[in-house]
């Protein structure tokens, strides 16, 4: 099967190697560079059996050594320190959450922030008992929004979002005393059960551990990713171009990176404005071009058609185009190497929050109350910075591949209605869907997300996986630095239907969709979850029931692992291509790849050889067939 | 059982079916006897689409059937379905062709209709492209009730939707006094399943005749029969795997099935669809094909659909006849100032149906008044040359003819309905004015019946038309600004761009000059644009810069030049639809004429279809070139050759169709009289087929080809 149309990794590591040789000209390093400088990882610590919560160590669980000073073994520590990883992610995910809740929360009709999709806003009000009937939109909005604050700390009750499951997850849930509380309590209570002295029982880390992840999937994530489709605006399909090239040689180029979209909405805003266009044509420039890295551009790009230049071992690439005149970063997966970098080129590197403060920035702290003039500012700097471009370092690699991006659960119930017909069907269910997959015309589908990670050829287990996955009719929906990899790729270009079974590219036709859905952003995974929960729904089987699963082949960071979590917790098994440094127990790797399905109908599966990883997917969902007797 | 292995398993049945098919053929004939069905260029199409097979023997099904069982793979996937639908279909076609080993009409003296001609795929290239076809539908065995059946089946028809008929139904549709056949767009394919694969083949042969997709190409072909033919597939329950495994093909193509079998089929979206109430299907099958079909409402009390159109009128059956040749009878479009006209005014002067006696001839003048801004008074003859189709479409009228020369029957039934002449108005009111509403603003219709008005009216409307005779006579190309492209046929035959001049006609007949100019100026970006002549490359030929240029542009790149005068240089492509074709014929160095109605041989050795078969799907083929019929009279046919001196042969019925005009060319170029005369036709030859006796013919005959220049 010829793959002609699409970007192959080796072109897009060509790239990089030329971007480099600029990096070697100016005297800046590298992720490639300083992994090289890292050696080999400590082997003691990569097995998750390095324990330093007290300062009696840290200590070693070695063959020769099997017991910490205080007497933990391998399972206890290991366990301690998984469930402090998903704790890491489950936090960053939800306060992610929270900060735009308290957007919401100061929302108003004339204020920097207003309501883009207040029939959202109404049906979460409906959903939470919140009177909706002649109430100004932003009264309904901020009691919203202070119930959904609530949800961080109440003393009582689980989380709301937890009735979007169908109800036999829900009682699975319950009867594993795996419904999360307040999801700042979950957080805490993962830290005080690791804290010396408390837990040691790979069960109850385990269990926490899960836990805490749905804390995140259905508490913290999904506050992030319901409120922002409220302020911002739900995403539907929108084309879009992506990989380095969406860079413009004559434009003054700003970067949004990160990953809260209440920062991006307004630089995008502002980068329009006839004002700063004029500015930037006085500048010599001919016009502004906002472009995105990592997950922030997955928010823009998925309301606005913003092009995504990159995902997130591409952060230093579009620095060493040499084009960049701004790298403006919010939270999450900015490497501080930006800074030293910034400063080998005319490049701002522009920090805005207070959770992500690094050296060699420029700070320009982005309020709520102070969005627009903090907005403003950041333009016009990019803007006035274009003269000061060192001609000789620009080199924007020729790489561009079409997209459409921008299918949130809404979408995709909007696109199933262009296909049902008004004379059998009933219109918004999951109904087509479920029957492609019960036919066998779509053999099953996988939700692929997570980061890049250097242990893993970048891109490569993502876009190789994807192309195994659709030749094999199975649709595939990304999110994340996952979802950017296809985009840049050319696996998001409807023409990429061609490539994928017969099955998979007629449904791609008559539904006018590409092969890989873009979902959104990591915090977006929630959205993952309610599709799933749709689908149990209308077909009336239980989530773990579906011929579905998860897969992160090059994560990286604790959000990922928080992810895992939920999504496992959640009834979808999980494929992930490295291991969340539990090799050095077998009874967490047992409990993880093996007994927690018995609590929750998945499990995690680590391989990784990536052939194999594809492999066992589709046999995983072939086995949910059979089981299903379609 | 899985879902698809129902469909292997009625694949491999069907399999099993064709193979003791040809065992028993080979048994009966043997294996070295000649496989051929009847009437076409591609013998066994499905076989030479899917896998480029060419079968001449009956040896040759052998290999065809190796090639099926291996199309079965099993596989739980959806590419093993379509390929075992496809397979099941090709499998099918052997069983059918077996039928056809010694004979031509193995279903003569049966309601049964069989293999489909090529000229039969040809003849509805223009209704496809014009959407007086929007459809197709297969309808697979009985419906519930013979009243069911006749529901759909009549439905399909008010919507111009094309009924292929396979099984039981055809019973239902018999006993409920269906009209069938290929002119009334209803037919009984064949009694069982596998009779299918004859609109199977009629589907992949319009991809090859108008889509120019090569045998063997498969992607060309899937991607060709879902995108530009909007087939469907009715199945009424019970479905069992045979049906099932053809259904998978019918999907493969890209046409979806609906069915009222609830049990054990399952539902794929736009695919197959369960629709448990039969009088629903056409609704839900239209939405499942994407089919939109808009509906004129016209105020009469009869049905009115394009289906109707070749529906024949008997005289036993008629109530009155409007007749031309015996009466004074003329139908007229005349361009009036919008204040003359008062909109929707529909007048009968003299006495109506219900004052003649039954089944007598009578008189009848047609006018109708039409205006509007932008009317140019060209366009006249123009809306008038559609009153033919218009009235057609009645059920229970019949009109054939034009100007003076018309014929009107009107049925019985029709008559029993309330149909009266009123009603002749309606149609020509809702029709012409609601095709051209983008510039007719009014349109008014005055029927007249006395005879002696008619008589008056007759002389006036003559007058009218020898003066549009002399207009149309001094539109040449030479004279005329613009030419005009018609790209129409586009939606089939997506490189092939038509360039109409005033001398030269588009290939289907169906478009002159100044029918492309109508159009042009009713939809600006339509099919029809303008292309201006100014810089001449070769007179001679006939070839423009600028004619150029836009055959490059609407062509989307696939043709660079063509010549509009010439056979043997860059000649014009074809879609498919063509009138007539002609070819080279080496020995005299002249061209051979023939026409799709014509079936027998010509002195090519070839029949139409297989002329037709060289050239087609916007190719260009140098020494063939598909064309209207009235191209012929034309001072610029084959002018770069030497004109219309050079053919050499022409059905006899052409000849007679043209002779005036024939003549009349040949006289002005040649100074030759009644050069029909000199054409051979299969009526002068013993062996039509012998090139060796039309040049014996032409030497006797004194031919002007036998003293020109060799062409080659």
């Amino acid at each position: 099967m010829s793959w002609d149309v699409l970007i192959p990794n080796e072109e897009m590591e060509a790239a990089t190697s030329r971007l480099l040789e600029t990096a070697a000209l100016v005297g800046a390093d590298s992720y490639q560079a300083r992994n090289a400088a890292q050696g080999t990882h400590c082997k003691i610590g990569e097995q998750g059996l390095c324990c330093r919560i007290c300062s009696m160590g840290p200590c070693r669980i070695t063959p020769k050594s099997p017991r910490g000073v205080c007497g933990c073994d391998a399972d206890g520590v290991v366990g301690r320190n998984y469930l402090r990883f998903t704790a890491g992610g489950s936090a960053t995910h939800s306060d992610h959450g929270r900060s735009i809740a308290m957007t919401l929360y100061r929302s108003s009709a004339n204020g920097n922030y207003n309501i883009k999709d207040p029939e959202k806003l109404k049906r979460i009000a409906d959903e939470w008992d919140i009177e909706t009937e002649d109430r100004d939109i932003y009264d309904i909005a901020h009691e919203v929004a202070l119930r959904g604050l609530e949800e961080f700390g109440k003393p009582f009750g689980r989380l709301r979002f937890l009735k979007r499951a169908p109800e036999a997850r829900q009682k699975i849930w319950r009867d594993n005393k795996l419904s999360p509380r307040a999801i700042d309590r979950e957080v805490s209570l993962s830290l005080h059960m690791t804290h010396m002295g408390c837990s040691s029982m790979p069960e109850a880390l385990v269990h926490q551990s899960l836990r805490a992840g749905l804390a995140d999937g259905w508490g913290g994530s999904m506050i992030g990713t319901e409120f922002s489709d409220v302020l911002f605006g739900t995403p539907k399909p929108v084309d879009t171009t992506a990989n380095l090239g969406v860079m413009e040689k004559d434009m003054v180029n700003i970067v949004v990176h990160g990953h809260d979209p209440s920062l991006s909405e307004m630089v995008v805003y502002y980068a329009n404005d006839p004002e700063m266009i004029a500015l930037a044509k006085k500048n010599g420039a001919s016009g502004i071009n906002v472009c995105g890295v990592c997950c922030t551009s997955n928010e823009v790009a998925m309301r606005h058609g913003i092009p995504m230049a990159g995902n997130f071992l591409q952060q230093e690439n579009v620095v060493l185009t040499g084009a960049c005149e701004a790298i403006v970063v919010d939270v999450q997966c900015i490497f501080p190497a930006l800074g030293p970098l910034s400063k080998c080129f005319h490049t701002k590197f522009i920090t805005t929050s207070n959770v992500a403060r690094m050296p060699d920035s420029d700070f320009i702290e982005f309020k709520e109350s102070t969005a627009a003039e903090n907005a403003k500012q950041i333009v016009e700097l990019a803007v006035e910075n274009f003269k000061n471009r060192k001609p000789e370092l620009i080199h924007i690699p020729n790489l561009v591949s079409k997209a459409t991006v921008g299918y949130s659960v809404e979408a995709i119930y909007d696109t199933l209605d262009t296909v049902a017909n008004s004379h059998i069907d009933e219109f918004q269910t999951m109904i087509p869907l479920i029957d492609c997959i019960r036919s066998g015309v779509i053999r099953g589908a996988v939700a692929m997300v997570g980061c890049n990670n250097p242990k893993v050829r970048p891109d490569y287990a993502h876009i190789e996986l994807m192309k195994k996955l659709l030749a094999n009719d199975i649709l595939v929906i990304v999110s994340g630095c996952s979802a950017q990899a296809a985009a840049k790729a050319g696996l998001m270009d409807k023409e990429a239907g061609k490539y994928c079974g017969e099955g998979l590219k007629r449904v791609c036709r008559l539904a006018n969709i590409p092969p890989v859905l873009h979902m959104g952003s990591c915090v977006d995974i929630s959205r993952m979850m309610i599709l799933a929960s749709d689908i149990a729904k209308d077909w009336r089987i239980e989530i773990s029931d579906i011929p579905l699963v998860g897969c992160a082949p090059e994560w990286m960071s604790e959000k990922a692992v928080s992810i895992g979590n939920y999504v496992v917790a959640t009834g979808i098994d999980t494929f992930l291509g490295i291991d969340p440094y539990t090799d050095g127990s077998k009874g967490i790797v047992g409990l993880l790849q093996g007994d927690i399905e018995k609590w929750v109908g998945a499990k995690f599966y680590v391989e990784k050889d990536i052939e194999k990883l594809g492999d066992k997917m589709i046999e995983r969902i072939e086995e949910k067939r059979a089981k299903i007797m379609i | 059982m899985k879902f698809f292995d129902r469909i292997f398993h009625g694949s491999n049945d069907i399999f099993s079916v064709a193979t003791k098919a040809v065992d028993a053929a080979i048994a009966e004939h043997g294996e070295d006897a000649t496989m051929a069905m009847p009437d076409t260029a591609y013998n066994m199409s499905c076989q030479l689409a899917y896998k480029g097979q060419k079968v001449m023997k009956l040896k040759d099904l052998k290999t065809a059937l190796a090639n099926i069982n291996e199309m079965n793979t099993r596989e739980q996937r959806t590419a093993a379905i379509f390929k075992a639908g496809i397979g099941t279909a090709m499998a099918g076609e052997i069983i059918e062709a077996c039928k056809y080993v010694n004979t031509a009409t193995p279903y003569e003296g049966t309601k049964y209709h069989g293999h489909f001609s090529d000229a039969e795929v040809r003849e509805l290239g223009v209704p496809l492209v014009t959407n007086d076809i929007p459809g197709f539908v297969v309808i697979i065995d009985p419906a519930p009730s013979e009243k069911e059946a006749a529901d759909l089946i009549r439905g399909y028809q008010e919507r111009g939707i094309f009924v292929f008929l396979v099984g039981d139904i055809i019973d239902q549709a018999e006993a409920m006094g269906i009209e069938m056949g290929f002119p009334v767009r209803v037919v009984a394919v064949g009694p069982e399943i596998w009779a299918v694969s004859h609109v199977v083949s009629f589907c992949v042969r319009a991809a090859m005749i108008f889509g120019a997709i090569e045998g063997g190409d498969w992607d060309g072909f899937m991607e060709y029969t879902f995108v530009r033919l909007h087939a469907f597939v009715n199945a009424f329950a019970p479905v069992n795997d045979r049906t099932l495994a053809f259904g998978a093909g019918a999907v493969a193509m890209g046409f979806p099935v609906i069915t009222n079998d609830m049990n054990y089929i399952r539902p794929i979206p736009k695919t197959i669809l369960l629709q448990p109430n039969t009088k629903d299907f056409i609704e839900t099958s239209l939405e499942a094909r994407d089919i939109h079909i808009k509906i004129t409402k016209i105020d009469i009390p009869v049905a009115y659909s394009t289906a109707f159109e070749g529906e024949i009128i008997r005289r036993p059956d008629m109530q009155i006849e409007i007749d031309g040749s015996r009466k004074d009878c003329f139908e007229l479009v005349e361009i009036k100032d919008v204040k003359e006209i008062e909109d929707h005014s529909i007048q009968l002067f003299g006495p109506d149906i219900d004052e003649i006696t039954p089944g007598s001839k009578m008189e009848a003048a047609f006018i109708v008044e039409v205006g509007g801004k932008n009317v140019s008074p060209d366009f006249a003859s123009v809306f008038e040359r559609k009153i033919h189709a218009y009235l057609n479409c009645a059920s229970g009228v019949m009109h054939t003819g034009q100007r003076d020369m018309i014929r009107i029957r009107i049925s019985k039934d029709d008559f029993d309905n309330g149909f009266r002449l009123k009603h002749l108005g309606e149609i020509l009111y809702a029709k012409i004015k609601g095709d051209h509403d983008a510039i007719i603003e009014k349109c008014q219709v005055k029927i007249y019946t006395d005879p002696a008005k008619c008589k008056e009216l007759r002389a006036y409307a003559n007058d009218v038309f020898n003066q549009r005779d002399e207009r149309l006579g001094s539109l040449t190309d030479e004279t005329v600004e613009n030419f005009y492209t018609c790209i129409l046929c586009q939606s089939f035959s997506p490189s092939h761009v038509c360039i109409v001049t005033p001398e030269r006609l588009g290939l289907c007949g169906a478009v002159s000059w100044l029918d492309a100019k109508a159009s042009n100026e009713l939809d600006p970006n339509g099919a029809c644009q303008i292309v201006p002549h100014q810089k001449c490359i070769d007179e001679r030929i006939g070839a423009y810069e600028d004619v150029n240029e836009a055959v490059k542009k609407y062509s989307n790149g696939a043709l660079e030049q063509v010549s509009l005068y010439s056979i043997l240089e860059d000649p014009m492509t074809s879609c498919g639809c063509f009138e007539c074709i002609c070819g080279i014929e080496p020995m005299t160095s002249g061209f051979v004429i023939t026409t799709r109605d014509h079936v027998g041989m010509t002195p090519l050795g070839m029949t139409f279809s297989e002329m037709a078969s060289m050239t087609g799907g916007g190719v260009q083929t140098p020494g063939y070139m598909g064309h209207g019929k009235h191209f012929i009279a034309s001072k610029k046919f084959l002018k770069a050759e030497g004109g219309i001196a050079r053919v050499v042969w022409m059905p006899a019925a052409l000849k007679e169709q043209l002779a005036e005009k024939i003549n009349a060319t040949a006289k002005d170029l040649y100074g030759i009289d009644n050069y029909v005369d000199m054409i051979p036709d299969e009526n002068d030859m013993q062996d039509p087929g012998d090139p060796a006796e039309l040049y014996e013919i032409l030497a006797a005959k004194g031919h002007p080809v036998l003293g020109m220049e060799p062409l080659i």
